[in-house]
């Protein structure tokens, strides 16, 4: 564990150095607070509006980071030879690349609260402060982090066998299609009338797929009037099947790794 | 006592579009404990597929490893080694003292007067407040060499360790690593400064095409120099006479060239040209340099295959 933490510590601190990055997180702090400002042009209820567009930014911001930030780290760490001097070291692949993995997830975490932040500060300003709401709008970003850790296993998992661009497509296209079509494999896998090979198809799609719109709930624009019937159970449920996708994509990642010559 | 590294018909190939290409092609090398050892061969050679081998970075794809008696990728043996690559990169958001505790911290190493020590070792104790993007590369180079000390490693591996430095950061890494072998640690060294090479080896293997061409002692291996001595008031028939084997005589504008192997006694020539009454002008020794020897090696084999 010791190897671990030291390389996740040393990550966080390479990734929150990274100028591109930097620049990322300023556009979309940028974005954010002029958002409000934005709203008001729309026709639709300010709030409801306001609060959209910024856990948006949030998301969006949030999944840019997370591709770039990990779609270079183990090729990087092999093309400048670092690899080379932590595994003479008695350091083990997978705690190598487990310990990646936990510093990308930190920085991002680092970089999510800040938007979160400004996301608190923005809309108390606009909206005034009411804990209540404002506890209910971080529920936004917290799921977005879950989210988030999950799209980075998925890139830190190409990453042990793909170039960083193919990777960038890879990772980026499972974000894109599990966030948009995820909900319509799972749909069509339960539909009473979709004929049995379709569903089959459907549900084999739906699993290996990881479901990353199960953490949009709260974004009232892309699930407009939804309800959660019992909130901790889904937030507990869709956690957990985060927490399993990504421990099954890091030991994924570990045995490739592990045969991989560096 | 185990031998540092042992090779048995070690091997590693890999596909192409020609078939299987091997790099490194049933090496046999025993390094012992205490030396200094150079493994030369130009470049693509198959020198740091070696090392990556040895150190469990790659797979053979046949044969045996021995490192400190220990198979190869034996975690533990990786407690006594360490490893300084070509042109290292370092994370250059961190000062010589932080680089030196995140690696300290893979081997759970967290002495702060330890770090310490090193720094001065390797003279970068009043650079502490810099950070790596702020070193030359005679820094860098030195700060590697500082990590790869922190386990106290009974085995270096140094992959081109003073390639691209100035003179002076030459002497300092030099130096560094003749004070290795004071301390009773073992030094497997991959490089191309052969004249280097030539000043801090004990014994060095030559590989060339993945193949193991020489391997031995230096003094071994840079035997067959040549002494040239250049006379007057001596005839040729004379020096003709003296039978000296291997010895060639050529005319010089102020009198004759002898040109005879290192081995012969020289006092004993000069005592008998003396005895002529000749001119002794000068006495040149031409020792063979591993430059030669490196040259030849590879010539000779490029030649042949």
């Amino acid at each position: 564990m010791r190897a671990v933490w030291a390389i996740a510590s040393t990550t966080v601190g390479e990734a929150i150095r990274r100028k591109v990055l930097l620049i990322i997180l300023l556009i979309g702090v940028i974005f954010m607070v002029v958002a409000p400002g934005l709203g008001v042009l729309s026709a639709r209820q300010e709030t409801t509006v306001l609060q959209g567009m910024m856990l948006g930014i949030i998301q969006l911001t949030s999944a840019v980071i997370a591709i770039v930030l990990t779609v270079y780290m183990i090729p990087n760490e092999i093309e400048r030879r670092t690899i080379y001097t932590i595994l003479s070291k008695p350091v083990q692949r997978w705690q190598f690349l487990v310990g990646k993995y936990l510093g990308a997830v930190l920085a991002l975490g680092l970089m999510m609260s800040l938007m979160t932040a400004v996301l608190v500060f923005v809309y108390s300003l606009q909206q005034g402060f009411d804990p209540q709401t404002i506890g209910r709008l971080v529920q936004g970003p917290a799921m977005f982090f879950i989210q988030m850790s999950l799209l980075a296993a998925v890139a830190i998992f190409f990453s042990t066998f793909v170039s960083p661009l193919v990777n960038f497509f890879l990772a980026g296209g499972a974000y894109l299609v599990g966030t948009l079509f995820n909900p319509f494999f799972d749909t069509l896998a339960k539909s009473q009338s979709t004929p049995q090979v379709a569903k089959v198809a459907a549900q084999v799609v739906n699993v290996l797929l990881p479901n990353f719109a199960n953490y949009n709930v709260q974004n009232p624009l892309i699930n407009p009037g939804s309800t959660i019937s019992n909130p901790s159970t889904y937030y507990l449920m869709t956690t957990a099947y985060g927490l399993v996708y990504i421990v099954a994509l890091l030991v994924a990642g570990m045995i490739i790794f592990e045969r991989r010559e560096v | 006592m185990a031998a540092a590294i042992e090779t048995k018909q070690l091997t590693k190939s890999y596909k192409s579009k020609n078939g299987l290409v091997s790099v490194v092609n049933n090496l046999d090398l025993t390094v012992e404990q205490g030396e200094i050892f150079g493994f030369l061969g130009p470049n693509g050679a198959g020198k740091t597929t070696t090392i990556k081998m040895l150190l469990g970075i790659i797979y053979p794809t046949s044969g045996e490893g021995y490192v400190l008696g220990k198979e190869i990728g034996d975690m533990e043996v990786h407690r006594l080694i360490s490893y300084l690559p070509e042109r290292p990169y370092y994370y250059e958001h961190m000062t010589g003292p932080e680089l030196l505790k995140f690696y300290g911290s893979l081997f759970g190493i967290t002495d702060q007067a330890k770090f310490e020590m090193l720094l001065e070792k390797v003279n970068l104790h009043r650079d502490k407040a810099k950070t790596i993007s702020q070193y030359s590369k005679g820094m860098q180079q030195r700060i590697g060499l500082a990590q790869s000390l922190l386990n106290d490693p009974k085995l270096l591996f140094l992959d081109e360790p003073t390639g691209g430095l100035d003179p002076i950061a030459h002497r300092e890494i030099r130096d560094l690593i003749l004070s290795f072998r004071d301390e009773g640690r073992t030094v497997f060294i991959s490089s191309h400064e052969l004249s280097e090479v030539e000043l801090i080896c004990d014994r060095v293997a030559i590989i060339n095409k993945g193949i193991i061409e020489r391997q031995g002692k230096l003094t071994d291996l840079l035997r067959g120099g040549r002494t040239e001595i250049s006379v007057n008031g001596v005839s040729e028939e004379y020096l003709k006479g003296l039978n000296l084997a291997d010895t060639n005589i050529r005319h010089l504008p102020d009198g004759l060239l002898m040109d005879m192997p290192e081995d012969n006694d020289v006092n004993q020539v000069l005592d008998a040209l003396r005895g002529q009454k000749a001119n002794v002008i000068s006495v040149i020794p031409r020792k063979k340099r591993l430059e030669d020897l490196f040259v030849e090696t590879v010539t000779n084999v490029g030649a042949n295959r």
